[in-house]
């Protein structure tokens, strides 16, 4: 077990070393300057003399693996650097936007897994029924609808025609409801179709049938189905987490959440190497951890991948 | 029956979807005067209210589009936003009509390369504290160590003679010195009180900070000790708000009393509403302009493309975000006086054919049977992937064709590589009520944006005459003359300058709706009724 946990973290590090030697390259292969953004970002032009001071300031100057090389040290003594932009430590601004992401990614999932969950059992179950055709309508339409576009139609309908919100909303419980509807409303179309579709999969298995011929009740016929259905829909919500994650940024800046997405974002205008290698490191180990996490739950759940 | 039960539920849900499209534009904009009204309503009663209790507080709230991990003055940016949040002030500061006027220092004369500057009679910090020109030499020299862009000020040497006079001394003659102390990262910090520079920089405004989140919503309340007077607010938020529908409904809601950089969606929604909205608009000081290459383009090509680029339907096509410009400053300016031909097609197609292109059996100029194409690049922000299409409508027109390129980075990219035909560009171009930084930057052989190979020996020359010139009059002409030489030249286009449009509800006044830079916000002035 010991050898295994400590192959598995070899893997993560060894993952972690590529990908943030990649990433790193590719940012210095791509047209972009930091100092140059920094310098000019409210639209004031600067003359070479000082666009290279900063430059130098900046540590641009010095070769590719060079800097790589100081960046991954820091890293390993656990300091990411300070930002490009800002010139503020890189880690409280990453966790705090991790936090913050975390918290409306979270509950968006929960809420969108308690729904979907439901209507994808009920959808299977009653297949090419009315109640089916309600349900994988509803799915088309929120699968369909971007998340920016259901934001903006929320705030209308809840801030300005209902007053149950205001649009400028703090960081409290009343200002995640109308950010975590709008990032779980197209979650749940896909979880519903994705779900639904592993429901009927097994529901059309020799197991189930046998079961039915032998008379056994609805309720344990559809434990089982349950059961077996899981590994996939953990593997299915693993993958969505990643996404949400990084994906959130559109609905972030719309209800000013100030997550990790919208920090990113801003990180790859401005060229803040610090903000975006710190992004993919923990980005990395969170996507890493979520799918072993994953794997190990689908190997505890299905005896069959025991075999 | 089950199928024909579910082709008449399908059926009979499309017809209700259509019907509810279709109404629901109807409802949208019944709701939207409904909410108008609502909100006029609640507006009326506060009013009411207000007028019955006039110890309600005036709290000016707004949105900000920007915010900044630091209230320091003198670092980056941040300036520009400890300004607009009326928090600290220059030694002498712009106003409506683009000229340097008093602020912290009542007078600045110049002898050869010595500045005498007099500070104002009372001027002091929040905390009481006198400003001396001790302190002003400090906080400039705080300035040039900590921001590489005012790394110059380290070059001069500063004394003060006595409490209220600083002497200046720039080695050379340096005109601007006036116009320089009006940025907004040259305000004053009390370096010796301020124990936070980055939370809670005690300065010279109006406007203490209540409350700072970094990189999120600013609170301020009034400086009750202020040296420049009354100051008519209590309060102010500011809420950091970076797209434009929320801006927008958060106007429609009354929960926020103005904001500035309005959108020509939302732009629409108010002119609707005159009556609810006030909306002042004015040429700001950001330009979009083309440089064209005269490596790649010869003079009638370039003459026809400017004869062919019509400003004022591209300014008509951007709905009262822009105004046609004419050279890259506001027309208002002593240094704005330049003239451009007006378009006209005809003569651009004469110039082409004289210059021996003849059109294609496609309707494309083309010489020596090579087709004549413009590579059009840009970069999408400031509505420049808007100009680039219109321009290469444009042309189309008359029959020069074109390809667009969209670059993330153009400074890195075609502006550093001079691989265009026709560069689109936009940045500030007045920053402080003078002509040198910009003519400096873009006209200069060699500079940052002399990218198409713009070069005229007399133009250098006049440049060097500008940076020395020090009659403001003067200045002025050789800015039209210099500004003349690049137009006749045809090295470049002026599109159009920005507009700085702020919405703002009734009865609310002196957001800096009149002055043309984007770095002031509340005031002694600012009033809310």
């Amino acid at each position: 077990m010991i050898k295994k946990l400590i192959k598995r973290i070899a893997g993560l590090i060894f993952i972690l070393v590529i990908l943030s030697f990649l990433v790193f390259l590719l940012m210095y292969l791509a047209p972009g300057d930091p100092a140059e953004k920094r310098l000019t970002s409210q639209g004031v032009a600067v003359t070479k003399q000082v666009l290279d001071a900063e430059r130098e300031r900046l540590g641009l100057l010095k070769p590719f693996l060079v800097r790589y090389a100081e960046w991954l040290f820091g890293v390993v003594r656990g300091d990411f650097g300070v930002s490009f932009k800002d010139d503020m430590p890189v880690a409280p601004k990453l966790l705090q936007g991790l936090k913050n992401t975390s918290i409306l990614a979270l509950s968006s999932l929960i809420i969108s897994i308690v729904i979907s969950f439901t209507l994808g059992i009920v959808s299977a179950e009653k297949k090419n029924g009315i109640a089916d055709h309600i349900i994988r309508v509803f799915s088309f339409v929120s699968n369909s609808l971007p998340n920016f576009l259901i934001a903006v139609l929320l705030m209308y309908f809840l801030c300005i025609r209902l007053s149950l919100f205001p649009v400028i909303a703090k960081g409290d419980f009343q200002g995640l409801f109308m950010p975590v509807i709008s990032l779980a409303i197209p979650m749940t179309g896909r979880f519903v179709r994705q779900m639904r579709a592993e429901f009927m999969a097994q529901l059309s298995e020799d197991y189930v049938t046998g079961m039915r011929g032998r008379g056994v009740k609805r309720r344990f016929i559809l434990f089982n189905v349950i059961r077996n259905s899981l590994g996939h829909i953990f593997t299915i919500v693993a993958l969505q987490i990643g996404t949400l994650m990084g994906g959130s940024v559109v609905i972030e800046s719309i209800f000013r959440w100030p997550g990790i997405g919208k920090l990113v974002m801003d990180s790859i205008t401005a060229r803040d190497y610090p903000v975006i290698m710190g992004f993919v490191v923990i980005m990395g180990t969170i996507y890493v951890l979520i799918n072993q996490l994953s794997d190990v739950l689908c190997h505890k759940l299905d005896p069959r991948t025991r075999l | 029956m089950k199928k024909k039960f579910l082709s008449m539920l399908i059926t009979a849900t499309l017809a209700f979807t259509a019907v509810a499209c279709g109404s629901a534009e109807t409802e949208v904009t019944d709701s939207a005067e409904k909410s108008v009204e609502a909100t006029n309503t609640d507006n009326g009663t506060d009013k009411a209210a207000t007028k019955e209790t006039s110890t309600e507080p005036k709290i000016l709230k707004t949105a900000a589009s920007f915010a900044y991990p630091s209230l320091d003055v003198h670092k980056e940016y941040y300036g520009w936003y400890t300004q607009i949040y009326g928090i600290s002030e220059t030694l002498f500061k712009m106003n409506e009509n683009v000229s340097v006027v008093s602020g912290l220092a009542k007078d600045a004369t110049a002898d050869g390369s010595v500045w005498t500057i007099t500070l104002s009679d009372g001027a002091a910090f929040s905390n009481g504290t006198p400003l001396t020109a001790e302190m002003v030499i400090r906080n400039l020299n705080r300035v040039a160590e900590l921001n590489e862009r005012f790394a110059y000020l380290a070059d001069f040497e500063m004394t003060a003679v006595d409490d209220k006079t600083i002497t200046i001394n720039t080695k050379e003659i340096y005109p601007t010195l006036k116009n320089d102390l009006a940025s907004p990262e040259l305000g004053m910090i009390d370096l010796d009180a301020t124990t936070d520079f980055d939370n809670n920089p005690i300065c010279t405004g109006p406007f203490l900070i209540k409350s700072f989140q970094p990189e999120g919503d600013v609170e301020v309340v009034k400086n009750e000790s202020y040296w420049g007077g009354d100051v008519n607010l209590d309060g102010a938020v500011f809420y950091y708000m970076q797209e434009d529908d929320p801006k927008l409904l958060a106007m429609q809601s009354g929960e926020i009393d103005c904001y500035n950089s309005v959108s020509s969606a939302a732009l629409a929604v108010y002119n609707q509403e005159p009556d609810k909205y006030n909306v002042v608009s004015i040429p700001g000081a950001r330009l979009q302009f083309y440089i064209l290459n005269e490596n790649t383009l010869d003079d009638a090509v370039r003459e026809a493309i400017n004869l062919t680029v019509d400003k004022d339907a591209i300014a008509a096509y951007l709905s009262g975000t822009v105004s046609a410009a004419v050279g890259p400053f506001n027309p208002s300016a002593a240094y704005g006086q330049v003239t451009v031909p007006s378009v006209d097609t005809s003569k651009a197609k004469e110039l082409l054919e004289a210059d021996g292109y003849i059109l294609n059996s496609d309707g494309f100029y083309e010489k020596d049977g090579e087709k004549l194409t413009i590579s059009i690049k840009y970069y999408a922000a400031r509505s420049l992937d808007t100009i680039a299409l219109l321009i290469q409508e444009q042309l189309k027109a008359i029959g020069v064709d074109s390809v667009l390129g969209s670059e993330e980075d153009p400074d890195s990219t075609y502006i550093a590589n001079s691989d265009f035909d026709l560069a689109l560009y936009c940045m500030i171009a007045d920053k402080a009520g003078d002509p040198l930084y910009f003519i400096d930057s873009v006209f200069k052989e060699g500079s940052y944006y002399d990218c198409g190979g713009f070069a005229d020996v007399h133009c250098n020359e006049l440049i060097e005459q500008l940076r020395f010139e020090t009659d403001t009059a003067k200045r002025a002409e050789l800015a039209n003359e210099i500004v003349q030489i690049a137009i006749d030249d045809n090295a470049y286009g002026f599109v159009g300058l920005f507009n700085n449009t702020t919405v703002l509800r009734p009865g609310v006044t002196g957001f800096a709706e009149n002055i043309p830079f984007d770095f002031y916000g509340i005031d002694a002035e600012t009033t809310i009724e």
